[in-house]
Parts: C-alpha cells; structure tokens; sequence
C-alpha cells in the first residue's frame, strides 16, 4: 500500500512560493482569530481550539501543509498552549475505531501478498469487467447486499477495500503509472461513494443510524427498518446508479470500454491454477473475520478485536511477516493523522461549540418559509460535516438541534428526520478525514489530497441536490 | 472550487460564531423583584460508567459538557459551556454537581438532584454560587432530558430542551 499525494515528504523538500504565501495567509489568519473577542456563550478554551481545528482544515485544503503535518502542528499547539491537556489531547489514539482502520490496512495488505486479491480481480472482472463502469457497480452491488448485516462502516470498509483494490490491480492501474493511474483512482472514489450511499440504504448499516431514529422517536417519528428502506430506497437506488458515471465524467479514467477484459481474465484465472497455501489462509481469514463482523452486534464482539484476531492468525502462518508490517509506513501516517484531528474535533464538541454553532446557525432561520427553512437546516447540516471527524459525532451534536429547530419553525419531523439522518451518512465523504470508512481508501495511492477534497465535495452536493428533490418527493409519498 | 468552499465555510462558521448575539438572556426579561428568570437548553456529550446493584439497576458515574444555550423571546442571547458530574446510586438518589463558564471565563455553580439519566428524567439544581460576573448569585432550574442515547465505548450523548430557571445576586445588582 504506497501513498502518493497524501504522502508529506516529497511536497517538504521543496516549498515553492506560492506555498510558502500560502502558509503565511493561514497562519496570519489564525493568529488574527486567536485574538479576537471571545463570541459571547463561548469559553476561551472553545473558541480557540476551533482556530486550531479550522487552521488546520483550511491549511490542508488551500495546500499550504499536508495533512499529517497539519495535524501534528494542531495537536502541539493545543497542548503547548494548554488549550487542551495532554490526557485528553492523546485520547484518539486508543481509540477502537481509529485501530481497526490500521488493522484492516494490513490484513487487506496480505490479501494482496498472498494474490488472493489479484484472483479476486480477475473473477470479478470476468462477470463485470467488459467496462470500467461494470467493475464500479460491482463495488457498489457487493457494498449494498452486505451492508445491513454490518453496523460498522468501517468494518465493512475492510471488506470493500481489498475487493476495490484487487480491481485496480486487474485493470492494470497503478498509483505511479500517468497510463493507468486514473482507473485507480476512479474506482478507489467509487469505494467510498458506495459505503455512503450503501449506509443510507439500511437503517443497520451505520452506526449512527440506529441512534438517529432513537432520537427522532422523542420528536414522534417512528423508524423501523422496513421504514427506513422503503423511505430510502428511490433517492438512495437512483445515486447509486447514477455515481458511476458521473464519478466516471469528473475523473476521466485512461480506459472505460475493456470489451475483451472478461475473456482475458478467464484466462489468467485458469493459468493461475487452484489456491495456494497462503490463499487459502487468507481466504479463511477473510470468511470468519467477515462472519464475525456481521455477528458482533448479536453477540456483542468487538470488531477491532476480530481484527486483532485475523491479524494475529496471519502473522502467526507466516502469511504476513514483521517485514511486511514494517513496509507499511503510511498506516502509521494515517494512524497520527486521523487520530489527531479525530481527538480534536470530539473536544470541539464537548466544550459546547458544536451545540452553540449549530443553535446559532439554526436560530437565526426564524422568519424563513417553512420549504426554504427546511432545505437551509439540510444545507447547513452537511456543510459543518467540514468540522467533524466522525459521522456519529457529528449527528449526535447537531441532529437534535436541527430537527427542533425545523420542528419549531413548522417544518414537518418525519421528512427533515430521515433528510438529516439520510445526510448523516453520504457527507461521509465529505472531506477524506469526513468517515473512518474513507481512510483505507484516501491511502491506496491513486487519491491525491486535491482527488479527496475536490471529489468529495462535489459527489456530497450531488447527493444533497438529489436527495433534496428526489427524495422530498418520494418522501411526501410514502410517508 | 473546494477550496474556496471550504475557505468560506470556515470564514462563515467565524462569521456566525462571532455575530452579537444580544443581550444576555437573564438581562434581557424583565423580572419580578430581584429575579431573572432564563430558559434554554443543553446539548451534552461525554461518558457513563456503571456497576451491578442488588436491584437489579445498575449504580452510575457520568460526565457530561456541551453547550448550554439560552434564549429570550426573539432567539439566541447567552450560552455558556455546561460541564456536570453526576451520581446514580441505582436505588432512588441522583445528585452531581455542575459549572457553567462564559466567554470570559465566569462560572456559575450549580448542585444537581433528580432522577437517573434517562430521557424523559427530570434534573433540579440549585445555584450554589459563581465567579466574576456572576459572583454571589444563587438560585435554581429544572430540564428534563428531550433524549439520552448512549453510543459505543459508553459514550453518551442528551439533550434538555426545557431548561428553565432563575437567579439573583445576593447583594440585589450584577
């Protein structure tokens, strides 16, 4: 697993000028906010830990620092400053989530050295591959017969990846290769579309999805699964058809009709011969860690336990090595990254800026017509994804707060509900950091820091706009 | 595109956090006497841990802080960040104590009682006391929790949307 874009080293060997103007501006930006007034109903603590996470965010997005580099500055501020002690500050590297994101790094890593993975692209090629767009809605088809037996999109993001990643490897693609680079890309992206709009289709797909509908019964909306599905399934059926060949038209990838790719995997499949040793291992692997991750709600597993597990099985057949894991620097990249922006947004949210932005956001909407008001709450809603770093967080925070406010203003509760819920899960791809579910994708190689953000933003206001009239419309049918 | 996107959404997010937001809450109504009645809410995240009792309820330690937000009529005029520790002894008492802290650093204290963290539970308090601006105040409130809901790792997220109470200084002035 190489990075490329997201990758710090190359871009801070030489900082051209526009970089360095760059770093300049945002850094006088931030010391300009540190020192504002504090907005009233705020702490000091609050406001200034979010010109940290916002310095950050921005710095990423406008280039002037890679992403692993911003985060590392945050974090040194907010504890050098005492914005935030180092107890707390530290808290998003024991977190499970953040670790099961690491360990699927690895075991998708052996189903590529074993060539489990290159047997995998080839017999998937060899139904869907008489194009790319065929290999994309396999991804999406496989994500979303799957999806509702996993809760955790970030368990399922371990399944998804090395089905993704064994395409590209079929197709040709390689993270170095200007030939081929963007068939990667283009189906790396489709991973990450797909676990968003997979998690919108079932209520039990999603973490936060369960918990949403919880909170939603305490406003009088009753959300059962079948509900759920059937409030879902036309926006929800209608993006998933739809992104392949619109992720297809912003990417542009090196080769879309491959008429003679099915036969030619047949081939390599047959000359491939039966399962090796290391195969089958992973393949087993693979099938109880699948299994086991599907039951863990039933019998209350922990999946970054059976990550640990199949990890610790193929370390032990040898099927991956201690050279392998040491080959894999960019886990730990990821790793420091996501944890610290992780830990800086779950503090944002405690000291009460989450909460006070987002009454702040909704109350000034008193006065608005009721339709525009609920589109604006929408609006809003995905948009502060920018500040999060989990998707259950963010609905924890803010869903509540954006549902009595609509309510309030006589926007119906049932349809903003299952908008915002609906939201709560395709801005997950909002930003690379927006889901723990994008980050085995954003490290493939084939997603630049520009690809993640650029996409990401673009693919999240096409749901919006689709879901916002398609599914207002469906919504007034079947509710 | 994303660029300027995300560049004028952090600038709106400043914007919007920043904008005056009126008078504070407590000194916006006219109250009877001495008393200055607010209402509000309270938006709380953090975690819960428990342990078996012989009822068959469970005994609990929470933690929560968030924003507290309060309003007069014509929208959003004071917000604190709210931070409480509470006591579930898994029989019949629930007590805690919490801080309200303002933009400029000033506390409000307050000591809890009521029922156990559950949605639909009713909190009281008493205010015990302050700093700074709020030095020498006393008084009290009630919320009940809109919803309590508790997500993996035991962490828990409520909210209180009927908070309301009333509070004086003791010398008569702010």
């Amino acid at each position: 697993m190489t990075t490329t874009a997201m990758a710090p080293v190359p871009a801070a060997r030489r900082v051209d000028r526009r970089t360095r103007v760059a770093r300049v501006a945002v850094l006088a930006a931030a010391v300009a906010l540190w020192f504002l007034p504090v907005p009233d109903g705020l702490t000091p603590a609050a406001w200034r830990l979010f010109v940290v996470f916002a310095t950050a965010i921005v710095s990423v997005v406008v280039n002037a620092f890679p992403i692993l580099t911003a985060s590392v500055l945050a974090v040194s501020a907010a504890v050098l400053t005492g914005l935030l002690p180092p107890a707390k500050a530290y808290t998003g590297f024991a977190n499970g989530t953040i670790l099961l994101i690491v360990l699927a790094f690895l075991v998708a890593r052996a189903v590529v050295l074993s060539g489990l993975g290159t047997r995998i692209g080839y017999f998937v090629v060899s139904i869907f591959g008489r194009s790319t767009l065929g290999l994309s809605y396999s991804i999406f088809l496989v994500d979303a017969v799957i999806a509702p037996a996993f809760p955790s999109n970030t368990a399922r993001s371990g399944v998804i990846y090395p089905l993704a990643f064994s395409l590209t490897e079929a197709a040709g693609a390689r993270p170095d290769d200007e030939g081929s680079r963007r068939i990667g890309t283009f189906l790396m992206f489709s991973g990450i579309a797909s676990l968003s709009l997979s998690s919108a289709l079932w209520l039990t797909a999603m973490a936060a999805n369960p918990l949403g509908a919880e909170i939603a019964r305490t406003f009088g909306v009753d959300i059962s699964f079948t509900r759920w599905l059937l409030t879902a399934s036309l926006p929800t059926i209608l993006a998933m058809a739809l992104m392949p060949p619109l992720l297809s038209w912003l990417i542009g990838p090196e080769r879309t009709a491959t008429a003679h790719a099915p036969e030619v995997a047949r081939r390599a499949l047959f000359a491939l011969g039966p399962l090796t040793r290391h195969e089958r291992i992973v393949l087993a692997v693979f099938v109880v860690m699948v299994g086991l991750w599907a039951s863990a709600a039933t019998f209350a597993l922990d999946s970054t336990a059976v990550a640990f597990l199949g990890l610790g099985v193929l370390l032990a057949s040898g099927v991956l090595t201690l050279g392998d894991i040491a080959r894999e620097g960019d886990v730990l990249a990821t790793f420091i990254w996501f944890a610290v922006l992780y830990t800086l947004s779950t503090q944002l949210n405690e000291l009460g800026f989450m909460g006070f932005l987002g009454q702040r956001i909704a109350g000034s909407l008193t006065g608005f017509p009721v339709l525009a008001a609920g589109a604006v709450l929408v609006v809003a809603y995905v948009l502060l994804h920018y500040m999060f770093v989990s998707q259950t967080a963010h609905m924890l925070a803010l869903f509540g707060v954006f549902l009595e406010v609509g309510v309030k203003l006589g926007v119906p509760a049932a349809p903003l509900a299952f908008q915002l819920l609906f939201a709560t899960n395709y801005f997950a791809a909002i930003t690379p950091q927006g889901s723990s579910a994008n980050l085995l994708f954003a490290g493939s190689g084939f997603l630049s820091q520009r690809d993640l953000y650029r996409l990401g933003g673009l693919l999240t206001a096409f749901c919006l706009a689709l879901y916002l009239i398609v599914g207002t419309l469906w919504l007034r049918v079947v509710l | 595109m994303t660029r300027a996107a995300v560049t004028c959404a952090s600038c709106a997010i400043a914007a919007v956090a920043l904008t005056p937001a009126g008078d504070r809450a407590v000194r916006a109504q006219e109250p009877p006497a001495a008393w200055r009645a607010f209402d509000g809410s309270w938006s709380a995240s953090g975690s819960r841990q428990t342990i078996p009792t012989e009822s068959g309820r469970s005994a609990a330690v929470a933690h929560l802080s968030g924003a507290v937000v309060l309003a007069n009529g014509t929208g959003i005029a004071a917000g604190f960040t709210g931070e409480a520790i509470g006591f579930d002894d898994g029989s019949s008492l629930t007590t805690g104590r919490a801080v309200w802290t303002d933009s400029a650093g000033d506390r409000i204290f307050s000591a809890l009682r009521g029922g156990p963290l559950q949605t639909g539970r009713r909190i009281s308090a008493t205010i015990t006391g302050g700093t700074g601006r709020w030095a020498r105040v006393t008084g009290d409130y009630e919320l009940t929790w809109q919803y309590v809901v508790s997500a993996e790792g035991g962490d828990l997220n409520g909210r209180s949307v009927d908070l309301r109470g009333r509070l004086r200084w003791a010398d008569g002035s702010p």
